[in-house]
């Protein structure tokens, strides 16, 4: 495996002077080729403004990222990037919307269909392709954000927070999904959530961040088997990891 | 899915009809209150008459009232698509111009703080009874409100969208084209429908100062002439126009963001 994205001291604060908040950094860390890593913290540490700098979407106060190879000074457009807020456009159904980054692109989206296909059915939107957003649950608004976030198939994903607004049920059934993908197609995923067993289920890796301004804690390598199904979560090794990663949140006082 | 749809469709429509019952019942009510009440308290004809009344001698006049609900009606509109077709490209201008915006921008703010009407007087004064300074007046009234929510429109797409277009890597103008505009156009027919309502009052008010001919002028004639009836008759074809004007831009925004129209629909 080779590196990926690299973070040197990367540090960002907003505004400047007395007003200035100091959100995040300086951390130093690198992802790799392929794996999933998840950014766990509390809110507020910076989870957000960090996937934004190695999107180019954010300028870095410090400190320097490097993604491929290439230092990151603009907006990178060959990867896929799932917003906290879904950016699914009201004049738009789910298939349009989806259709808004081929064509945003300059893909014709005629000679997607297959793919725009698969991937509904992969997220079991099929049904809902004619539908306007507002005509959708806050889960199923979320699940056609992925499909339009990965339409134009991206070897590496910024994920934020992409499971936030689901109940429990369906929650547990696009995580199995997200990894059979992942299994599948190996894509590099840097994967943010609130949710320790969220992060320990999916993640090869899990980067666990301080409260503002988020620096990183611990690097946890997360060494269970794939696929993590049942049988994995309640697993004594799961649970310790579990165990360790609450001790961490204990200890800053936030659980 | 249709079916669970239905009954909140039906429970809808029947909450329209109650509620558009009751204020049918109340709109008949104040005809009858006024027709009867002119009649009970004696108010002499001179000042007020009772609305059969209106039809009546409206119905009398209605070659003359037709002719200056087009005549009113043609400088409304001249004035109005005048407005908007300058408005929206010096608003697109000032939304994406720093430079603009900061000259242009605040001027414009400024003049908005103006009566428009106040200036009547003086268009009339140097260019006549005509066509001309009418439009002008209307104009004056509409362009304001559409370049100011022109301006908003186009400057206030939210960031995560923004943020979105900018990580595709499209050009300026497909963002344009594909994001800006659509998003903007809910807060343009803000605008539009504002102007839409002023249009009419700017054209009538512009009569009353100086002119020969249109519903204004004929309503400022009648009522001279102590006939409350004609003058009435004349403020049921102003509201007319101004109604028909409303009708046209409501309609147009039904068929351009019938998106955003569900969406109200819904919520409410
Ligand atoms: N544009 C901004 N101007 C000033 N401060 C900001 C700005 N954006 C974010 N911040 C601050 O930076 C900090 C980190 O914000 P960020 O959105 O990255 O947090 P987060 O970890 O994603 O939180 P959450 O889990 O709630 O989404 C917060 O304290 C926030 O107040
Ligand atoms: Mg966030």
């Amino acid at each position: 495996m080779s590196t990926l994205i690299d973070l040197a001291g990367v540090t960002k604060v907003f505004g400047s002077g007395a007003g200035a908040v100091h959100a995040f950094g300086p951390v130093d860390m690198t992802i790799e080729d392929g794996e999933f890593i998840s950014l766990l913290g509390p809110s507020g540490c910076g989870k957000s403004t960090l996937m934004l700098m190695i999107a180019g979407l954010l300028g870095i106060t410090k400190g320097e990222i490097t993604l491929a190879g290439r230092n990151v000074t603009g907006p990178q457009t060959d990867i896929g990037i799932m917003f906290q807020d879904n950016t699914l456009v009201p004049w738009r159904t789910v298939r349009g919307n989806i259709d808004l980054q081929l064509e945003m692109r300059g893909i014709d989206p005629a000679s997607r269909e297959d793919d725009v296909e698969e991937l509904l059915r992969s997220v079991h939107l099929e049904d809902f392709q004619e539908r306007f957003p507002h005509e959708l649950s806050g889960g199923m608004q979320q699940r056609a954000a992925f499909c339009q976030a990965m339409v134009h198939k991206p070897k590496t994903m910024l994920l934020d927070e992409p499971l936030g607004k689901l109940d429990a049920m369906t929650r547990e059934n696009i995580r199995k999904d997200l990894q059979s993908l992942w299994m599948q197609k190996r894509p590099t995923v840097v994967f943010v959530t609130h949710s320790i067993e969220e992060a320990i289920q999916l993640s090869t890796r899990v980067a666990v961040i301080t409260p503002r301004p988020g620096r990183i804690e611990r690097i946890i390598d997360i060494d269970l088997p794939f696929p993590r199904d049942f049988d994995v979560k309640s697993s004594p090794e799961f649970t310790a990891y579990v165990r360790e990663t609450q001790e961490i949140f204990r200890n800053y006082g936030v659980i | 899915m249709a079916s669970s749809d239905k009954p909140s469709l039906l429970m809808r429509a029947s909450d329209t009809i109650v509620r558009s019952w009751m204020f049918i019942a109340f709109f008949i009510g104040f005809f009858l209150f006024w027709e009867y009440a002119v009649v009970w308290f004696d108010i002499p004809r001179y000042i007020l008459t009772p609305p059969s009344l209106i039809v009546q001698k409206g119905a009398a006049d209605l070659d003359r009232l037709l002719y200056y609900t087009y005549v009113t009606g043609l400088e409304t509109v001249l004035g109005y698509v005048v407005a908007i077709v300058l408005a929206l490209p010096i608003g697109l201008a000032i939304a994406f111009s720093t430079i603009l915006r900061r000259t242009i921008y605040p001027f414009l703010v400024c003049i908005e703080m103006v009566p428009k009407i106040a200036f009547a007087p003086l268009f009339i004064s140097w260019l006549g009874f005509g066509l001309l300074p009418k439009v002008i007046i209307v104009f004056l009234v509409c362009f304001f409100p559409i370049v100011l929510n022109a301006i908003l429109a186009f400057n206030s797409l939210s960031e995560e969208l923004t943020r979105f277009a900018r990580s595709t890597g499209a050009s300026a103008w497909t963002t344009f084209l594909k994001i800006r505009l659509p998003a903007a156009l809910p807060q343009c027919f803000v605008g539009f429908k504002y102007a839409a309502i002023n249009a009419t009052v700017g054209a009538a008010i512009a009569e009353f100062i100086g002119s020969d001919e249109g519903l204004g002028f004929y309503i400022q004639i009648v009522t001279g002439n102590m006939r409350p009836d004609l003058a009435f008759a004349g403020i049921f074809f102003l509201t007319l126009l101004g109604l028909g004007l409303f009708g046209i831009v409501t309609l147009a925004e039904r068929l351009l963001i019938p998106w955003h129209i569900s969406v109200r629909r819904t919520t409410h």
